[in-house]
């Protein structure tokens, strides 16, 4: 039953590092802001709580076999609490940041804009001269 | 302590030290600022200061980001373009790297962190702290009774010193005129962020009492835990700062005034003060928490460790308003109008 929560928690672990290593890249190698911040923001909130629930389970073992101890349950309902509050607020800051960008126009790169679609387009979004067509 | 992590947030840390000296851009240096605070923050985590820590990076990573931004944002964004190293910029580099020269010198000489030898731990007056604390407050986190009991008059000035940088700033760019005009826009009625965005709205709304919450339970836990009065103060201010940062300055100023403030902050130093005054009135001296046994219930050590949390609720109520003054001023020029 040990093996089962440290193969639990570490392979939680280990993927949330995974996905983080996909964020950096994101960040990185994006072309344009718009692209960058969604690579930011996704994997950053998923890899952060795949690692702090990694962490809780980790703390959990201790109270699985202990029952006794309940000031370990209640690290790991702290860890859980983390996790529920970078949930709520990582996406935010990712969303206010991206609004910033668009609010102050930050350009989109030409190879991720799809120029088929019948969609306004991002300057005419921002400039808010795009009018809905009927 | 695990000496390569430490080694690794070292080199990240004259990383960042240097990268926002070097940046042009201030906004750009600002947020590096908030790292450098931040892996300052982890250090000291590391080395077991978990009070100082927290501290750090609830005022270094946090609030006095915000407060910087703030401040590029009224300022010029970019540092002036002298290309050229002048001579005064030439002679302080000298003497900085003699002055470094010379601390990095003499760091060989300090006693290793955690020696139980050095004369920092054998000193009479520390290793009184280590043993008696407990029995003489019943406080089982030794900062705190350290901070707010043996030490209670450094804390006293140190919270009058964050109650006059906040006069200082309101001195300095508060405008008197602007601010009786807004005592009258604050009477309309305006719906709670009318403008801002749909989604930070509606998470700020979800945080703030929460943050509020959770700033009141680091308050009144600190005799346990790491936390206290100013680490609860600055995270009641903070949530007053994200609700003005995400509803609009009028809004939270509604909600917290700053003549408000103003009052709130001395009474936290009125209370600190005359809990002092009240231990003198019953006979012993000045913050002597001891004599208050007769007034409050469950022996000496019990009577401190309750004196405690009434002068860190003091703390917090000076923390909390004077941070919301101070970004409120400085997010607005002085005028209390608009704002970020």
């Amino acid at each position: 039953m040990s093996l089962f929560f440290d193969l639990l928690s570490g392979s939680m672990m280990i993927t949330g590092l995974v996905f983080f290593v996909g964020t950096v890249t994101g960040m990185l190698r994006f072309p344009d802001f718009y692209t960058r911040m969604h690579a930011g923001g996704k994997g950053d909130t998923l890899s952060t709580i795949l690692i702090l629930l990694g962490a809780a389970i980790h703390v959990f073992e201790d109270f699985f076999y202990d029952p006794l101890q309940w000031g370990v349950l209640l690290v790991m309902v702290k860890i859980l609490a983390i996790a529920a509050f970078i949930m709520l607020t990582s996406p935010t800051s990712t969303h206010a940041l991206m609004r910033a960008g668009f609010e102050d126009a930050h350009e989109a790169d030409e190879t991720v804009v799809d120029k088929d679609q019948d969609g306004p387009s991002l300057e005419e979004l921002q400039s808010g001269t795009w009018e809905e067509r009927s | 302590m695990i000496w390569q992590l430490d080694l690794i947030l070292l080199i990240f840390l004259v990383i960042t030290a240097l990268i926002s000296l070097r940046v042009r851009d201030l906004l750009g240096a600002s947020m590096v600022f908030g790292i450098y605070s931040f892996l300052i923050c982890l250090l000291w985590a590391g080395m077991g200061a978990v009070d100082v820590a927290f501290t750090e990076a609830a005022v270094g990573a946090g609030v006095s980001t915000v407060i910087l931004v703030a401040t590029v944002y009224h300022t010029r964004r970019v540092t002036g373009g002298h290309k050229r190293a002048s001579g005064m910029k030439l002679l302080s580099l000298l003497l900085m790297l003699v002055l470094g020269g010379v601390l990095l010198h003499a760091s060989g000489d300090f006693p290793a962190l955690g020696d139980p030898t050095s004369p920092a731990n054998n000193h009479p007056v520390a290793q009184y702290y280590i043993e008696g604390s407990y029995q003489d407050t019943k406080v089982p986190n030794l900062v705190t009774s350290v901070l707010a009991d043996y030490r209670g008059y450094d804390t006293l000035f140190e919270t009058v010193v964050v109650f006059v940088a906040g006069i200082g700033i309101l001195a300095v760019i508060g405008v008197p005129t602007a601010r009786m005009r807004r005592e009258e826009v604050c009477g309309d009625t305006a719906q709670f962020g009318e403008d801002s965005d749909l989604i930070i709205l509606q998470t700020c709304r979800l945080v703030v009492p929460v943050l509020q919450l959770f700033a009141l339970y680091v308050i009144a836990h600190g005799h346990h835990s790491p936390g206290g009065g100013f680490q609860g103060g600055v995270l009641f201010g903070a949530s007053y700062i994200l609700l003005a940062l995400s509803g609009g300055l009028r809004e939270a100023l509604r909600r917290l005034s700053e003549s408000m403030s103003f009052r709130l902050a001395a009474c936290g130093i009125v209370i600190y003060a005359g809990f002092g005054l009240l231990c003198m009135a019953l006979g012993s001296s000045f913050l002597d928490y001891a004599i208050l046994d007769s007034i409050l219930p469950g022996g000496v050590a019990k009577a401190r460790s309750h004196s405690m949390l009434i002068v860190e609720a003091g703390v917090g109520f000076t923390v909390t308003t004077i941070l919301f003054v101070i970004y409120a001023n400085l997010a607005t020029r002085g005028k209390l109008e608009g704002g970020l």
